[in-house]
């Protein structure tokens, strides 16, 4: 990457920023995030007079619990910051400078997801310190956890982005990302849905879905054992996914080079 | 402000980090600024079956250097051209050159600065801050960045005060002076504008114009899109007028609105000669106290002329006459539609 090429990614990301801060985004997610922290510090008895396993399983809970309210606020927050580039008047001066349409959209990208994990950061680093501070357990695995949550919407936001591209809405590419969501818990739960399927082909097709689409629903089971400290088994739902948001933010990427604005 | 005009910057100068790759780019730069070669563009509505052909087959070549007008009424396709060659659209068919460079690569947009039409600067910015960020995307650095801003805002006439205001709070006119200092932030050698002066009061206009003329004299290409057929005629050396995506007419300005008639003036003309003269015009008219009188050609203005000197009138004044910009636009707009 030449030094021009690196300041307008940064310009980019730097912008995105701008507008997380404009639209409230980061600080509508920074208060929600303070809120569960104040309630986690001052509701919640937690104490290590309940005993070691308890504490572990309150703290692979808050590690579930912080995944999906994370990933939840994320997806509300980021929709609106991909398609609004879009947007008349907007996006034609963005093409008319010297950067090729695959950078404008990563840098977006790329900025968009830099504000969730400033964001995730705060909320996973803050319940991590108050957990420590009230019980004395400082498990790094519960910080891993923001690394887990930060992937998760990368690849949640490949679905935006692609959905933006296509459909010019970030309310519709927030309906498919809940969506996806939604998809993935049932998904998970494959074997139980193939005891009621009659036929093979059915079966076949639930599988396909479970492996194509991003499990979001195990990757909450990674969190939970990285958080308790138990060995994962298995990391396939986390690169499967990985390959899921590759594939369709290639897709997107392909989709922004071939529209006309 | 005269001054900053004055003192805008020459063409690449100090504000690019002009490495050596780019200095050969720029000495293999095409005598044309922009060339089209069958630009064509067709929008198709697939669950109606019906097709726009919003750019039709337009072939264009702007000399490097000049000011150049696209004029056309609306709907005939001048901001999809112009969106064509910026590629923000993308061609059905033909192709867009800029610098000889095909407009598609990245690398040939460098030396063109844009004004769009019904732009939307992102509000949450200050001045200051929108031409940072814009700057930055054309590969200024954070140093070029900070040396230019302030001269460009000054340039354009926005106050200090106005430098750290959210755009969100700017009037209209405010908006369309910074962007064209958005617009002239890495120093361009093409400045493709669309409707700059709308929303400009005419002091604005007025400014706006005195920059476009100093950068033309600095060899700055111009390339611009107006319904103000005044601003244009006064302005750009050439034009061309689009209709339904075609190009109905094309030339410099000089040749275009050169009339083929005769002008003849003159004062105290006896009333029975006036009659008589104003019965072989094509037009006559009394301005100011005295007698206009056009003539479609050469003999018959002399043919006048000699009646009247006969008749002991002096003539006043006589030449050829011009039409305007506006006359242009209107006969081929109406002969290509009828």
């Amino acid at each position: 990457m030449n030094s021009a090429s690196l300041i307008a990614t940064l310009a980019l990301v730097r912008d995105t920023f701008r507008e997380a801060f404009a639209r409230r985004i980061f600080w509508g997610f920074f208060v929600c995030s303070s809120l569960f922290l104040f309630a986690l510090a001052f509701i919640f008895r937690i104490d290590f007079s309940a005993g070691p396993p308890m504490v572990h399983s309150f703290q692979g809970t808050l590690a579930v619990a912080i995944y999906y309210v994370g990933t939840a606020l994320s997806v509300f927050a980021s929709a609106s910051l991909v398609s609004v580039m879009f947007e008349p008047g907007r996006i034609e001066l963005l093409l008319s400078k010297p950067v090729s349409r695959t950078h404008l959209l990563l840098g977006r990208y790329l900025g968009n997801l830099a504000v969730v994990a400033a964001n995730v950061s705060y909320l996973t680093g803050g319940a991590w310190l108050i957990f420590g501070l009230k019980t004395g357990v400082w498990g790094g695995g519960f910080l891993l956890s923001a690394l887990c949550m930060i992937f998760v919407f990368a690849v949640l936001l490949a679905v935006i982005v692609l959905a933006a591209v296509v459909l010019d809405s970030a309310v519709v590419a927030t309906m498919i990302t809940f969506g996806i969501l939604f998809a993935a818990a049932i998904l998970a739960q494959r074997f139980s849905i193939e005891r009621l399927l009659s036929s093979e082909s059915s079966r076949q097709l639930v599988e396909l879905l479970y492996y194509v689409l991003p499990k979001t629903s195990d990757i909450s089971g990674i969190v939970w054992k990285l958080s308790v400290q138990e060995p994962v088994e298995s990391w396939m739902p986390v690169w499967s996914s990985g390959l899921f948001g590759a594939a369709v933010l290639a897709a997107g990427i392909r989709h922004f080079q071939k529209r006309s604005f | 402000m005269d001054s900053a005009i004055a003192s805008l910057r020459p063409l690449h100068s100090a504000c690019l980090n002009v490495s050596r790759g780019h200095f050969v780019w720029w000495l293999k730069m095409s005598a044309y600024a922009i060339q089209t070669e069958g630009l064509t563009k067709v929008f198709r509505n697939q669950w109606a079956g019906a097709e726009l052909r919003a750019v039709d087959d337009i072939s264009l070549s702007v000399p490097a250097g000049t000011a150049f007008g696209l004029l056309g009424p609306n709907g005939a396709g001048k901001t999809t051209f112009v969106k064509l060659l910026l590629s923000c659209c993308i061609p059905t068919a033909g192709r867009a050159m800029i610098f000889g460079e095909d407009s598609s690569r990245p690398e040939a947009r460098r030396p063109v600065g844009y004004l769009p039409e019904n732009h939307r600067f992102p509000t949450y910015l200050t001045g200051h801050d929108m031409l940072d960020f814009y700057g930055a995307l054309s590969g200024m650095d954070s140093a070029a960045r900070r040396r230019r801003i302030p001269e460009l805002l000054h340039l354009v006439g926005l106050e200090e005060r106005a430098h750290h205001l959210r755009l969100s709070s700017y009037s209209k006119g405010m908006l369309q002076r910074v962007g064209l200092a958005q617009a002239l932030m890495h120093s361009p050698k093409l400045l493709v504008l669309d409707e700059p002066s709308d929303g400009v009061d005419p002091v604005g206009r007025h400014h706006i114009r005195a920059v476009l003329q100093e950068l033309g004299k600095q060899g700055v290409t111009v390339f611009l899109n107006s319904h103000l057929l005044a601003e244009v005629e006064q302005f750009c050396t050439s034009v061309a007028i689009i209709q339904k995506g075609r190009v109905a007419l094309s030339g410099s300005v000089e040749e275009l609105t050169r009339g083929s008639g005769y002008r003849v003036e003159a004062v105290d003309v006896p009333e029975q000669l006036e009659t008589e003269l104003r019965a072989g015009a094509r037009s006559a008219a009394q301005v100011n106290g005295s007698l206009e009188l056009f003539f479609a050609t050469r003999e018959e203005a002399n043919g006048a002329i000699d009646r009247l000197r006969a008749a002991g009138v002096a003539v006043e004044s006589l030449g050829r006459t011009r039409s305007t910009l506006e006359d242009v636009f209107i006969r081929t707009v109406e002969q290509k539609a009828a």
